[in-house]
């Protein structure tokens, strides 16, 4: 029997680029099954890829789908939405794609507060190229291009996204994909720009160079670290040190959204328009 | 008079006289043209034209919008051509400098898209308020990899306005982006314009086709079946070299057709692409051969010219690429010497060389600053050639 998700499955793409192991599969996984559950129509639906392992997630759905160039995915994702606002407009992302290249268009689609989802996969590494240095690693951490270690804080990037304006800000991981599930719905139907970071095990690229090695070793580590928001409220910033805070970190609705706002500017300039025709023919 | 002429042509005189700026001109020219998308950044000399555009499209119901940098402007305009409305930008050479992987990128996927460059001075920031042409290579060469270019090239307002509706109707028919090159000179000068006055080349409503996805009768053998997110065919759209399914592929024959195919599909249409005028045709012995701000001094160079009875000729160029390969070559047959005045030094003139040389000799006459090259200066660099040429 074919599964549900198959509906927005491109199966003759199949079997995936996706390193054993990696959790980027599981995240579009939970990600189709939202769509089913939420019973999307395929003709209104866009999602949008930057460049990187991650991204690569949108070539196997099977709605309007777009692979960009490395970075800009957001931006692409803005245009669409501006000229089609009846589309339910999806982002998929990395932490290089949308925080190092693209990161100035991630703080702007915050800020302008758009109506799209922006699923961004945390795995801390760049994979695609062979692990180099991202800017979501953590102090100390190896790579090829820190063979030493990393020596650069990393992004705390639902922080970011909530200081930028974000109105939906949440995390969720590989290990609890059930519950990231959940974020990514409450993303998708929430009326404004959603992000949910999408903590991602990548046992081929970080886990060689970095403890804990192995992909069962990362998600149990993933496990230990993970906290629901409603624990972590009480706990003093060292308590928190080390650990992954999961759940709805920010929900807003208050905050004007771009798409509302641009059309109350065209209703105004319309009416303007008209009774500036009106005097001038009265005139 | 349609709803935003009011606006646009409020740079009144007097009832007779209409003063319009060129990058207004070129706004005017979209809207007319039917663009109802536009995603800009602020650069110096460009941004009238998005100041004019944030002005006039909410009043049509199109959509503007001011992006973070250059490169999210151009990103958003493709977003918006792949779902069925046609994206237009406007910048100057820092801009267009960041926008180069996206052009590319525009190409590959075959989005109808119109860049307008009104050039300054450069490298990098240059002198911002002074003309130049020294865009004009990177406008054909400038995002990496073979790739086609359609770069039209504009010297008056009345040029802003019927160039920019040219670019719309190419980028639409060739599902390509198109390049509007102009400088700081064009683009802030203020001339007697008025839409119904321009005379050759000017189009109408009429020939636009808005519907997405549409490829013209004549075009579909070789434009891609266009890719409309959210249609029926919920296609995949990507950058990567791909075949007909819209996926990428490896097959080295499907990537080799392709990419010619996108080749093809511009230069063998050179006879509608390629825009021009001839003053003085055939009664030459110099040919000045001109584009943008120059050939305005070119063609008042000829009518000096013409006063001291020396024999010049005037091609004036609107479309630097694809490459007027025929009318070059015809002029090249019958005159001594094609003379090429630029501001720049003299890249146009290594491709009329590439051209014309077998036939006569190419001289060029490149000029950076930021000053005008001046009719005078023209016309002193023809009497020395047709000189040199008596003395020997």
């Amino acid at each position: 029997m074919a599964l549900a998700i198959e509906e927005f499955l491109h199966t003759e793409r199949l079997p995936h680029i996706w390193c054993a192991g990696c959790g980027i599969g599981i995240v579009t996984g939970a990600f189709l099954r939202v769509l089913v559950e939420l019973g999307l129509k395929r003709e209104e639906t866009v999602v949008v890829g930057g460049v990187g392992c991650s991204s690569r997630a949108a070539g196997y759905v099977d709605v309007g789908t777009m692979h960009t160039i490395h970075g800009r995915a957001l931006a692409f994702a803005t245009g669409i939405k501006l000229a089609r606002p009846e589309f339910t407009v999806l982002v998929i992302t990395g932490d290089g794609d949308g925080a190092a290249i693209g990161g100035n268009h991630l703080i702007h689609a915050c800020r302008r507060n758009i109506d799209l989802t922006c699923i961004l996969m945390n795995n801390q590494v760049y994979g695609m190229t062979g692990g180099q240095v991202s800017p979501t690693m953590e102090l100390g951490d190896r790579a090829t291009t820190a063979p030493y270690g990393q020596i650069e804080p990393a992004f705390d990037l639902c922080k970011l996204v909530e200081a930028a304006g974000a109105t939906f800000v949440a995390r969720g991981t590989v290990a609890e994909v059930r519950t990231l599930q959940g974020l990514i719905k409450e993303g998708v139907q929430h009326p404004g720009f959603a992000f949910i970071e999408a903590v991602v095990p990548c046992p081929m690229e970080y886990g060689k160079r970095n403890a804990p090695a192995g992909v069962c070793g990362m998600l149990d580590e993933e496990l230990a670290r993970s906290l629901p928001v409603a624990e972590a409220a009480g706990l003093a910033p060292e308590e928190l040190e080390g650990k992954i805070v999961t759940g709805v970190l920010r929900r807003e609705t208050g905050r004007p959204e771009f798409l509302r706002s641009y059309a109350a500017i065209v209703d105004r300039a319309q009416a303007e328009a008209r009774e500036q025709v009106g005097r001038e023919e009265a005139g | 008079m349609e709803l935003w002429h009011t606006h646009l042509l409020r740079e009144k005189v007097d009832q007779s006289s209409l003063l319009v700026q060129g990058n207004r001109a070129c706004a005017l020219g979209a809207l007319d043209a039917g663009v109802r998308f536009f995603a800009g950044y602020p650069i110096t000399p460009s941004s009238e034209i998005m100041e004019a555009m944030a002005y006039e499209l909410p009043r049509v119901g199109g959509v503007f919008v001011q992006m973070e940098d250059e490169i999210a402007s151009i990103c958003a305009c493709i977003g918006a051509s792949l779902s069925g409305r046609l994206g237009m930008t406007a910048t100057s050479g820092p801009g267009f400098s960041l926008m180069q992987e996206a052009i590319g990128y525009a190409i590959m996927v075959e989005a109808p898209l119109v860049i307008v460059d009104v050039m300054r001075e450069g490298p990098s920031t240059g002198r911002v308020s002074v003309p130049s042409q020294g865009d004009v290579m990177q406008a054909r060469w400038g995002t990496h990899g073979d790739h086609p270019a359609i770069v039209l090239a504009a010297s008056t307002v009345a040029d802003m306005y019927r160039l920019t509706m040219a670019a719309v109707r190419f980028s639409q028919r060739f599902r390509t982006p198109v390049i509007l090159l102009a400088d700081e000179m064009v683009g802030h000068i203020r001339e007697s314009f008025s839409p119904e006055l321009v005379g050759r080349y000017r189009l109408t409503s009429g020939d636009f086709d808005f519907t997405p996805g549409y490829v013209h009768p004549e075009l579909v053998r070789e434009v891609h079946p266009p890719h409309v997110l959210g249609s029926e065919t919920h296609p995949h759209v990507t950058g990567c070299t791909h075949d007909e399914t819209g996926f990428p592929t490896k097959d080295s024959g499907e990537s080799e057709r392709f990419l010619h195919g996108l080749y093809d599909k511009v230069t063998n249409h050179r006879d509608e692409l390629c825009l021009y005028d001839v003053k003085n045709e055939g009664k030459g012995r110099v040919c000045i051969v001109a584009y943008g701000s120059c050939a305005r001094s070119a063609r008042a160079a000829w009518r000096l010219a013409d006063q001291e009875g020396l024999p010049v000729e005037v091609l004036h160029l609107y479309t630097l690429f694809p490459l007027p390969v025929e009318i070059i070559q015809t002029v090249a047959r019958r005159v001594e010497f094609m003379l090429v005045p630029e501001l720049n030094l003299g890249q146009y003139a290594r491709e009329v060389r590439k051209l014309a040389e077998p036939w006569t000799t190419v001289i060029s006459m490149g000029k950076v600053g930021g000053n005008l090259i001046t009719p005078r200066e023209i016309l002193n660099e023809v009497t020395r050639l047709i000189g040199k040429y008596e003395s020997v």
